[in-house]
């Protein structure tokens, strides 16, 4: 079994600033600046080491602010870490915000050919995928409007239906499972399951600690940015529940 | 398929349509669409036409073919570079949430404004016939030449500034005073030897003005400037690697800016 993801010794910082600093404010603080030191900074991971193997479903569970999301942006390459080193050796599809890419005045159709090509397809691999992520979206005769026009619901129907039909390798979910209506909800939840069941490798970080219990193999429970359990997602499920229910 | 040429493709594929969006999304409500692009420079060219001749009876000869002649290309420069301060601060989204090569997006900027320049070509040629034989073998070779150096040129200043706008937001307002001042410091309106030999100097150390001379004499007189075209294209190269040394450098922390 090959290490899909390997995340070593990794931190990172985010500078606090109150704002953007004013000209005179800059003109003070300039020495400073200069130097590199001295700015307040927040440590949103501290030190943490992980790997998914291929094939594997890791849940990651945690307070707000725990460094999920930071931890998800990171292995996605959005943003870099300040110490340690990440590896990744497969494609991407990222379900965090959906519909990032969407542009309002494009059509359904235009943004899924610009988003399929921006989650890893070429556009002859969208235009072939085509009519099922439009069927799987359920949007009908709107998917030539303008994507401005649609509901929130539509919205995020055709972004998840583009991301989950662009044949993916590592799947990065950040608790999306409620998307649209009752019955879409299904569809989408079933259509992760199929791709996690098939063997696609997915880190899924989640509030809903019964969809990790059900959906993970292995869970890690993040606390201030670092591991504080990583066992079977029945233990560290409950050793969360025991810590913050009690 | 091997994996290497999938990736050339999509990456090929994903700077046409971000092209393609940055074209068609300007004039996506509009009745004409595209058609703007061509009207554009058209519509231009008859206004200056009439202030010149008409209102302002400019002595020069064929002072509005004099103009345009280095306006189109002055125009598809200073539009990138407008427009690059918002490449990336205008798509947080993107750039936060999906992992693509960001400086496809300083790129398509320019690509989508040479969309306009190629739009312009045909009113040069036009004018070109009216004053005189119209376009020789020259602009054969030229063209593309001189197209090449523009794009490596503005690429180069437009990643620098696209990056630094991210950290420092007064860019913005700083390009649109110096686009300006450059403007005026580079022989657009007014021909090299209008100005006093004291201030050419200042003319002569701005890398734009022998670009611009370098189009004039060929729209104008079918003549290929060497001396134009090799300064040109030396500048061009240290635009472009310095761009791509100061994107690169700030691009690790541009999450933590933006």
């Amino acid at each position: 079994m090959s290490d899909i993801v390997q995340v070593q010794d990794v931190w990172k910082k985010f500078p606090m600033r109150r704002d953007r600093p004013g000209f005179k404010e800059f003109l003070v603080n300039l020495p400073k600046y200069v130097s590199g030191n001295s700015k307040p900074s927040f440590w949103a991971i501290k030190g943490l080491s992980l790997r998914v193997k291929r094939g594997e479903c890791l849940g990651i569970i945690g307070k707000n602010g725990a460094g999920k999301s930071t931890l998800l942006s990171l292995i996605l390459g959005t943003i870099y870490p300040t110490k340690g080193n990440i590896e990744v050796s497969q494609r991407i599809t990222p379900l965090l915000e959906l519909g990032a890419g969407f542009h309002p005045d494009l059509t359904g159709r235009e943004n899924i050919l610009i988003n399929g090509v921006l989650l890893g397809l070429t556009r002859n691999e969208v235009a072939e995928r085509m009519e099922e992520i439009v069927a799987f979206s359920e949007i009908g005769q709107f998917i030539d409007m303008p994507v401005r026009t649609y509901s929130s619901g539509m919205y995020l129907r055709l972004a998840f239906s583009v991301a989950i039909n662009t044949d993916p390798r590592l799947l990065l979910i950040d608790d999306i499972l409620a998307v649209g209506d009752q019955t879409f909800q299904k569809k989408s939840k079933d259509a992760l399951l199929q791709l996690i069941k098939e063997g696609v490798t997915t880190i899924f970080v989640s509030h809903n600690l019964n969809a990790i219990r059900e959906i993970c193999h292995r869970a890690v429970w993040l606390d201030g940015g670092e591991i504080k359990a990583e066992e079977e997602p029945e233990k560290v499920v409950q050793e969360y529940l025991t810590r913050y229910m009690a | 398929m091997n994996l290497f040429d999938h990736e050339f493709r999509r990456r090929t594929d994903l700077l046409w349509l971000l092209t393609k969006k940055e074209v068609t999304l300007k004039y996506k409500r509009t009745f004409l669409g595209i058609l703007w692009s061509l009207l554009n420079p058209i519509l231009l060219a008859i206004v200056l036409f009439i202030a010149f001749k008409v209102f302002m009876r400019i002595k020069m000869e064929n002072y509005t073919f004099f103009f345009l002649s280095a306006l189109f290309p002055w125009n598809w420069f200073s539009a990138s570079v407008t427009m690059s301060t918002g490449a990336l601060v205008w798509n947080v989204n993107l750039i936060k949430r999906i992992r693509f090569p960001r400086h496809f997006l300083v790129l398509s900027t320019v690509l989508g404004q040479f969309v306009n320049f190629i739009f312009a070509l045909p009113i040069v040629i036009g004018f070109s016939y009216y004053y005189g034989g119209g376009p020789g073998m020259n602009w054969l070779i030229t063209i593309p030449i001189l197209i090449i150096i523009q794009f490596i040129a503005t690429i180069g200043i437009c990643l620098v500034i696209s990056m630094v706008n991210a950290y420092f937001r007064d860019m913005e307002y700083i390009v649109g005073v110096v686009i300006t001042l450059l403007f005026w410091m580079t022989p657009i309106v007014y021909p090299l030897k209008m100005v006093p030999e004291a201030y050419r100097f200042y003319l002569a150390i701005n890398p734009l003005t022998y670009l611009i001379t370098a189009w004039r004499d060929l729209f104008m007189s079918n003549y290929i400037d060497w001396g134009s075209i090799g300064i040109s294209s030396g500048s061009s190269l240290i635009f472009v690697l310095l761009g791509i040394i100061v994107f690169k450098r700030l691009g690790k922390r541009l999450d933590e800016v933006l």
